[in-house]
């Protein structure tokens, strides 16, 4: 019998197939802390060449890990498996065409490896853009954004990746094509590419994406206010909303994170404030306007010091390049970071902002805040050296101890980054044994053999019987 | 294998995976091996006893050393130092770099040896005896003559530009003298940048000696290579005296120094110039907008690419290294370039202007356009 390597090589060809030692060590993690193992890392170009890798990997009883950019926080792109049968690792970044634009129905039918980014830039001539817009849009593909149903700092007004994806080509694990949603309004049926948006790769691997594009604002406003206290932000953020307000955007930083991203993209960020807001308003110029207004008197209202409004694009793109490189900025204090990503009810922000603190301050554990709070969605940094012994563990048991809190006030576990590795032992902290038992009969609907990122998303308990041990050097 | 490099710096990454779009040999793969990100995982890899066979030498030789990952990354990690500290260990483990390419490298800081031999390949040339998939272009039999013409400025001539694109240097000192300044152009011998580059420290440390000694004072030294500005800006740290910190605070880029300056009027040319942002004048000199200020008077229209500067697959001896590579690259710019519609693109460095050229693109170096705007007996026109 050939290897693995062996057939998938005669599959897809010498140059789409990766299983030298050193190469293989490079897929072994994503832009989470965890680690894996890859057995085989391959390229295919199009459905068929995945549905080849897909006949492979089952022949030899090896399991799939799909992977975009690699830029995902909750490890779901790490291969986890025994020794012997590490998973193949299918890489999307060959898939990257936009394979049709319809400007008149405002949609496009993209391969997943196409940078979201990218895409907004291919469309913007027809004013149009795709809406999600994580941190890393530079760098991170649809596929990726439909994966994990991705948010944004402007997912508050446009709604996450889910809202804005219309059909998915999947291919599942039996080898077959299916094409799940459709153009229509309202599907007849079950809404099965709801189910799969936001599956983390554990029900089959999307090969084209039907994307919704939407138009680009006629009027943007970006606005900073600095305030004396985390408190008073935070309150001015539960004011707006509660004024009927909705703006596209609305981002809150600490002091700490401010201070290091203005030693990086020098925008001007009072480095000396609490906490400050950003603020983005967009639609109609007149209702910008008044909408502007508003947040400025609310600001003001709950004590802001200060509040700027960005003058040209310039000014806004500056002040938006600070925000999405917050994470990245924090290797600039220290080596390693942990992101947290948790969700709280908005009128709780600040009191669980507090106690974030004092958990990291407990277990001396450095931390920063910046975070999506017009959703509530908490972003704690925590800041280590692996190279430090115990520092890893102090950070995983701070991180435990936020996400409980985060729970008891009423939040959950993740806001945009997903599950994966990282959060899926905690998934009986929020789910019962049934509601665990009901998920995974809907993955075993899409993939009866847990082909497909097996490891991910759902406890080992939830499936009787079937007790996986994690390697060595994960954590979660 | 214990790379040359700083473990603080090799620690820096976080693996973000922000700078992926910014890298061409990223963007032309999609592989992680071809990646800044997965370059350090494979130097972190090898640096902690990994063994470095011949797959971390190939990922190690692809990159081409733009440094759009270092502009690119938040986190500031030096992604060029790291490269060039990880060649210089495969070079002194003999692994790396065979004994033609050290050569090569070596006779760039022989300049007379290497204008002969550049004007016996230009004969061989008319006598048809180079075949053209070398990919030379067209090299010229005669060199005008720069004179001296004061001691305001140095204009840094270096090698290969000096054998191949002299009428440049003749361009930059008509655009530089128009500014009412008297410059004394210097040949030395290469800057020593290629040889940095490839991990030949030694090689590098000789070049970069010999041109601090050519210029010495406290005149500017004005560079219109942008490869050779980025390396002679760095002298400090390359050779570590004061004397070569001090020499790198004079070395400025021939766009920075003329914006520096009164610009003289000219005619406006009817034309509409896309600007090529060679990565070592944009990403490392981060000078770059100089040169949309001082083209700008003497043009109809400036336009911008729109690939946020992403590298054309030049990369100093890259394209000679690795040909197929830097035409997938280069593809990609071409792209761009039809993008933008331009009737010339102005580059400021002779070897992207060289490769994008070999692809039918119409490139001149800004100084080149500049001159021609101002006039002048040589009409130093393309």
């Amino acid at each position: 019998m050939r290897t693995l390597l062996e057939d998938l090589t005669a599959a897809l060809g010498a140059g789409a197939v990766k299983g030298d030692p050193l190469e293989l060590a490079l897929y072994a993690r994503d832009a989470s802390v965890m680690e894996g193992s890859a057995g085989c890392v391959c390229f295919p170009t199009d459905a068929a060449q995945v549905q080849a890798v897909v006949g492979v990997a089952r022949a030899h009883g090896r399991s799939v890990v799909p992977r975009g950019s690699g830029t995902g926080l909750a490890g779901g792109a790490v291969p986890i498996g025994k020794p012997g049968a590490e998973p193949v690792v299918v890489v999307t970044t060959r898939m990257n065409r936009i394979l049709s634009v319809d400007a008149a129905a405002r949609t496009a039918w993209v391969e997943p490896g196409v940078l979201n980014l990218d895409l907004s830039r291919a469309v913007a001539h027809l004013g149009l853009h795709f809406a999600p817009d994580p941190s890393s849009q530079q760098a991170c593909s649809v596929g990726g954004n439909v994966a994990n149903n991705s948010g944004g700092p402007h997912c508050l007004a446009y709604g996450v990746t889910t809202a804005h994806v219309l059909a998915v080509e999947v291919v599942l694990s039996d080898g077959s094509v299916a094409r799940l949603g459709g153009t229509d309004p309202d599907p007849t049926g079950y809404d099965l590419r709801g189910a799969f948006v936001g599956s983390e790769g554990t029900m089959g691997l999307a090969t084209a994406v039907l994307v919704r594009l939407t138009p680009l604002p006629p009027a943007v406003r970006t606005l900073l206010a600095d305030f004396p206290s985390a408190e008073s932000a935070a309150e001015t953020v539960s004011a707006v909303i509660a004024a009927g307000v909705v703006p596209a955007a609305l981002e809150m930083m600490d002091q700490r994170i401010t201070v290091a991203v203005e030693d990086f993209v020098h925008a001007g960020f009072p480095t000396d404030a609490a906490a400050v807001l950003l603020a983005e308003i967009d639609g109609l110029p007149g209702g910008v306007d008044a909408a502007v207004a508003t947040v400025v008197e609310l600001a003001r209202r709950h004590g802001a010091r200060q509040v700027r409004v960005a003058a040209d694009e310039a000014e806004r793109a500056l002040l938006w390049k600070g925000r999405k490189s917050a994470f990245g900025a924090v290797a600039r204090i220290a080596p390693d970071y942990y992101l947290h990503d948790a969700v709280v009810p908005r009128t709780r922000l600040s009191e669980v902002l507090q106690r974030v603190y004092e958990i990291a301050d407990a277990n001396h554990v450095g931390v920063m805040n910046v975070f999506h709070a017009g959703d509530g969605n908490l972003h704690p940094l925590f800041l280590f050296d692996r190279r430090v012994p115990g520092a890893l563990e102090r950070v995983h048991e701070a991180a435990g101890e936020v996400l409980r809190i985060c729970l008891d006030a009423g939040g959950v576990l993740s806001g945009e980054h997903g599950i994966g590795l990282e959060k899926r032992d905690y998934m009986p902290l929020l789910f019962s044994e049934d509601d665990l038992a009901a998920q995974d009969a809907l993955r075993r609907a899409f993939d009866p053999e847990r082909l497909f990122n097996p490891d991910k998303v759902l406890p080992s308990g939830s499936r009787c019987g079937d007790i996986r041990s994690l390697p060595e050097g994960v954590w979660v | 294998m214990r790379l040359e490099v700083d473990d603080d710096e090799l620690a820096a990454c976080v693996s973000c995976g922000l700078c992926l779009p910014h890298c061409p040999t990223y963007r032309v793969t999609g592989e992680e091996s071809a990646s800044p990100r997965g370059r350090i995982a494979a130097m972190r890899a090898v640096h902690a006893g990994a063994e470095a066979g011949p797959a971390f030498t190939s990922f190690m030789d692809l990159c081409v050393q733009c440094r759009g990952c270092e502009a690119a990354c938040p986190s500031g990690v030096p992604f060029g130092r790291l490269m060039e500290g990880a060649r210089r260990t495969l070079v002194a483990e003999r692994r790396y770099q065979p004994w033609w390419r050290r050569a090569g490298y070596r006779l760039l800081g022989h300049h007379r040896l290497l204008l002969a031999a550049s004007s016996a390949a230009a004969l061989a040339q008319r006598a048809g005896l180079v075949p053209a998939r070398l990919g030379l272009p067209r090299l010229p039999v005669r060199r005008p003559r720069l004179d001296a013409s004061g001691t305001d400025a140095w204009l840094f001539t270096g090698c290969v530009m000096d054998a191949w694109m002299r009428p440049t240097h003749a361009a930059a000192l008509r655009a530089m003298e128009a500014t009412g300044a008297g410059v004394t152009p210097v040949g030395a011998g290469c800057c020593g940048a290629l040889a940095e580059h490839a991990g030949l420290a030694e090689v590098a440390g000789g070049q970069a000696a010999r041109v601090v000694a050519s210029m010495t004072g406290t005149a500017p030294v004005v560079v219109d290579s942008a490869g050779c500005g980025a390396v002679m800006k760095d002298y400090g740290r390359l050779l570590g005296t004061p004397g070569a910190q001090a020499f790198a605070g004079r070395v400025m880029d021939v766009s920075e120094w003329l914006a520096t300056r009164p610009l003289p009027t000219g005619r406006r040319l009817p034309l509409r110039v896309a600007v090529q942002d060679p990565c070592h004048l944009r990403h490392v000199q981060r000078a770059h907008a100089h040169v949309r200020t001082v083209l700008t008077p003497y043009v109809e229209e400036v336009v911008e690419l729109d690939d946020d500067g992403l590298c054309c697959g030049a990369g100093g001896a890259y394209a000679t290294v690795h040909p197929d590579m830097a035409a997938r690259i280069r593809a990609l710019k071409l792209e761009a370039i039809a993008g933008a519609r331009p009737d010339v693109v102005a580059s400021s460095n002779p070897g992207c202007a060289m490769h994008l050229a070999a692809a039918g693109v119409v490139v001149r170096h800004p100084v080149e356009i500049i001159a021609e705007a101002l006039g002048g007996p040589e009409a130093l026109g393309g």
